[in-house]
């Protein structure tokens, strides 16, 4: 076992853990926050999609060992009482079916609004790429990402 | 080179089990004391809305607001037997059922609450649970519905095998890069005939999602099978669209009102996949004049068509 | 309206977004265990022997299950009841299922299944519909491959082809594909006090899921739950049993919370697939650009089970014509078995593989009648009152001429209405 610690959505967390421990498990098992989905475990679906400093990674293929010390924001994260601009984009254009690439599609949409608010719509389609959907077509998933910019823009 | 290409296909799909199978949906709705209607249907929401569907047609159909209706939806020992979520039938069945309960509730709530404006505050509600109670009325009524089909025959083909059916067409744009095989679908238009539509955001949803599973269709997906065993398990393999590979899509609905429907809808979730691909083949067609039998259109193939065709 | 027709906010899209829909895999239960199943790695045999003793001990298992311990039925189907929950001798297909392993983590669970060791006597395999038609081939259905035969005909073929202009005639073969929804198979079984069995599921139909466990556990369908989880993506791949069985009966079996949860890889290899068809067609059109003749066979691989193989045909056989009035028709479709991964419902269902086939002959013969594709469907597409290739009459919410006004409209093509009617 190996002690590690990390902020996970603002909180301060210490745990013991088995080393080869994804972050995915970490996150799921540990922390029991559900919100974070396994598509494929391989890296390849972009449904374990979280923020670790700032960038996005598939918590599948990161060991919650190399976390120490790192910022983690799961989907738990970005919103309070109120939903985030993105969230609420998502529901008023219907970017949501199944639901189940939802949230990582939100938080790699996330990643890339922090860091440019005037991301082009090409530079959206590239953000979420690695993020799978069967059920959208990911038109409604671009539109929410248009309309959280706006959003965004306006606060 | 890359070269561009038109394509069009046109597509039907009868809904529901069909072939005289037993196509029922049930449901039931129910008056209660805190001022809520509970609706109890099986609809098994796979992405596809039908329990958005359900709520407005009760809404619709009781002149009540859709945040005073609960739905119950999980739970085999709380909710009737409504059939799969499969056939594209649940809005068409299952909203039938979910229309009969309500007409039957709502022949009683006439009895007290007989206007035009939406119920929309609790405190009605409760007063007609009240009112139900005091004059000895039922709270809770049983809606069903089926669909009416025939067994074909399997000599001559000869029945009414599935009823209603849905229509569409898709004009596909593709560019062909002639060096590397590699098709790009660039625009699609997508015009269909589901009869009314309940819930257009939604529908369309469902068509841009439909036109995505039918591009894989087209040019991407295919299981490798050796001796009975899959070799690509793995999404790294089998290759969907992602984000970058989605043409712009428009969609239009025209609705040809289908009488036996709730509120003259039909269904939409398989229609809605079933023009593209051949829309998007044909158009590779058009742009490189190589015509695939064999699919899906991937650049391996399309290579070797062109080799063939010594172009 | 004010409901029906409106952009309304979907009910369940709010919790999807918050990440805090549950999904089965997100139910975690106190003392839950975890359990698998051993599938075969080859597509035709019998099954000699299986290390169960040994599998009982590997640390952490809590039990080894096989086909004698199920209580009730020992195979399930949505219409045969052919596809093993857990193998008796016999199996037909790569990934039937041969152990159920129940263990009290995830990694106690994954040695365990790792030290599975089978024997088999291995059988000659057939993997095409060509092969599977053979006189020698092996049977794998019920005293033959044919699984499903249906024929549809309308009017005189040959004189149909006799008043034909134009002819297109093409072998089309399409593809197996899979459903790849993004949540991978989980259920999660619970039993109460009084012995009433509760499965977590994402499923098509909770009530078949229950006749299903109810008859493999030998209970009362009352003595069931099913309680339908949000569901990620389904599109057919989820209307088949899969964890429901062997998460009840684990349950059943150790009384405890179960949790059966499957890999991307094993999903794929679970669950149904579209149909790989094969397809002949012959299409006749008169020189005034009306289609007159249409001749189609149909070869679909179904695969090791029947599962809806029999449905798809139907339909494939029903929706041959495409949305086209055509006086003269002869369909004939067959589902075949192989010892390929069972073929089930994918959205679409045996009216997606078709149009690849129609619609192609369609563009052939509107370039050899130098009419535009458009026009040329226009001229021949459904309208009320239209009779199909079954003698069925549309009699009403026929929308395909409108939907070709529209596309025209939009596409600015002039259409000629003049052959409306
Ligand atoms: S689960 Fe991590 S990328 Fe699919
Ligand atoms: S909404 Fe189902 S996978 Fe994206």
């Amino acid at each position: 076992m190996i002690k590690v610690t990390m902020t996970v959505n603002g909180k301060l967390y210490t745990r013991e853990i088995p080393p080869m421990m994804r972050l995915l498990d970490f996150i799921r098992d540990e922390l029991k926050l559900k919100g974070t989905k396994e598509g494929c475990g391989e890296g390849e679906c972009g449904a374990c999609t979280v923020i670790i400093d700032g960038d996005i990674y598939n918590s599948c293929m990161v060991l919650a060992t190399s976390c120490e010390g790192k910022r983690i924001t799961t989907i738990e994260g970005i919103s309070g009482a109120e939903l985030h601009p993105i969230q609420e984009a998502f529901l008023e254009v219907n970017a949501v079916q199944c639901g189940y690439c939802t949230p990582g599609m939100i938080l790699s949409a996330k990643a890339l609004l922090d860091k440019n608010i005037n991301a082009t719509e090409k530079e959206m389609k590239e953000a979420i790429s690695g993020n799978l959907c069967r059920c959208t077509g990911y038109q409604k998933i671009i539109e929410a990402v248009k309309l959280a910019q706006k959003k965004l823009k306006k606060r | 080179m890359k070269k561009r290409g038109i394509g069009y296909a046109a597509t039907f799909y009868g809904t529901g089990y069909g072939n005289g199978f037993p196509d029922e949906s049930r449901a039931t709705v129910e008056i209660n004391a805190n001022g809520e209607i509970i609706l109890s249907v099986e609809v098994s929401d796979v992405g596809s809305g039908g329990i958005s569907v359900m709520w407005q047609i009760a809404s619709e159909t009781l002149n009540i607001d859709r945040n005073l209706i609960k739905l119950q939806y999980d739970n085999t020992s709380k909710m009737l037997d409504s059939g799969t979520a499969a056939a594209s039938r649940q809005t068409y069945n299952t909203g039938n059922a979910v229309l009969d309960a309500c007409k039957k509730i709502k022949i009683n709530i006439d009895k007290y609450y007989n206007k035009v404006e939406i119920i929309k505050n609790k405190k009605v509600l409760t007063e007609l649970y009240q009112k139900f109670i005091s004059d000895n009325q039922e709270l809770k009524y049983e809606g069903y519905f089926k669909a009416t089909t025939s067994q074909v025959d399997l000599e001559t083909g000869i029945g009414e095998p599935y009823w209603p059916y849905t229509f569409g067409i898709n004009r596909a744009i593709v560019e062909v890069d002639c060096e590397t095989g590699k098709v790009d679908v660039i625009d699609v238009v997508a015009v269909y005939d589901a009869g009314k539509i309940v819930n257009p955001v939604l529908a369309e949803g469902q068509i841009i999602g439909g036109v995505s599973m039918g591009m894989g269709y087209a040019i991407m997906e295919e299981v490798n099978v050796l001796k009975g065993s899959i070799k690509n398990c793995n999404y790294s393999d089998y290759i969907i669209p992602t984000s970058k590979d989605m043409p712009k899509v428009t969609t239009y609905f025209v609705e040809a009102n289908e009488a036996s429907g709730p509120y003259g809808a039909k269904g939409l979730g398989e229609p809605a996949m079933l023009p593209t691909a051949p829309a998007i083949l044909n158009a590779i067609y058009d742009a490189i004049g190589v015509r695939l039998t064999e699919f899906p259109a991937t650049c391996d193939r399309i290579l070797l068509e062109l080799k063939n065709k010594g172009v | 309206m004010k409901t029906v027709g409106k952009d309304i906010i979907r009910p369940d899209a709010y919790d999807k977004i918050i990440g805090k829909a549950i999904y089965p895999d997100d139910i975690e239960i106190e003392g839950m265990l975890y359990a698998g199943v051993k599938r075969t790695t080859i597509p035709y045999g019998r099954v000699l022997s299986i290390n169960s003793e040994e599998i009982k001990k590997v640390p952490g298992v809590v039990a080894v299950i096989d086909y004698k311990m199920i209580p009730g039925a020992i195979s399930h189907g949505v219409i045969f009841k052919d596809i093993p929950t857990l193998v008796k001798d016999v199996f037909k297909r790569v990934g039937d299922c041969l152990l159920l392993v129940v263990a009290k983590d995830k990694a106690s669970l994954k040695i365990a299944l790792d030290n599975v060791k089978v024997e088999y006597e291995e059988y000659k395999g057939v993997f095409t519909v060509e092969d599977a038609l053979k006189e020698d081939a092996p049977i794998l259905g019920d005293g033959s491959n044919i699984l499903y035969d249906i024929k549809v005909k309308k009017g005189d073929i040959e004189k149909g082809f006799e008043e034909a202009a134009f002819i297109a005639e093409n072998f089309y073969h399409t593809q197996m594909t899979e459903h790849v929804f993004l949540q991978p198979e989980c259920a999660v079984s619970t039993i109460d006090d009084d012995g009433k069995i509760n499965v977590y599921v994402a499923t098509q139909y909770p009530h078949y899921d229950r006749e299903e466990v109810a008859k493999c556990l030998d209970m009362n369908e009352e003595d069931i739950r099913i309680i339908n989880t949000t569901i990620g993506g389904a599109f057919g791949g989820r209307e088949d049993i899969n964890p429901q069985c062997h998460a009840a009966l684990a349950t059943y079996i150790t009384k405890r919370p179960v949790k059966v949860l499957y890999s991307r890889e094993e999903s794929v290899i679970s669950h149904s697939k579209r149909h790989p068809m094969k397809l002949y067609y012959k299409t006749g059109v008169k020189d005034d650009g009306k289609l007159c003749a249409l001749k189609v066979r149909i070869y679909g691989d179904t695969g090791a089970y029947a599962s809806w193989g029999m449905n798809v045909l139907r339909k494939s056989a029903v929706h041959a014509t495409g949305p086209y009035e055509i006086p003269n028709v002869d369909v004939r479709a067959q589902a075949i078995y192989t010892n390929n991964p069972y073929s089930g419902a994918m959205r679409g269902f045996g009216a997606a593989q078709v149009p690849l086939a129609h619609e192609a002959q369609m563009d052939i013969l509107a370039e050899k009648l130098a009419m535009h594709p458009l026009q040329f469907r226009y001229l021949n597409a459904f309208k009320v009152g239209s009779v199909t290739a079954t003698l069925q009459e549309l009699k009403s919410s026929v929308g395909i001429k409108e939907c070709m006004e529209k596309l025209a409209q939009i596409d600015n093509i002039q259409l000629d209405k003049d052959v409306r009617e």
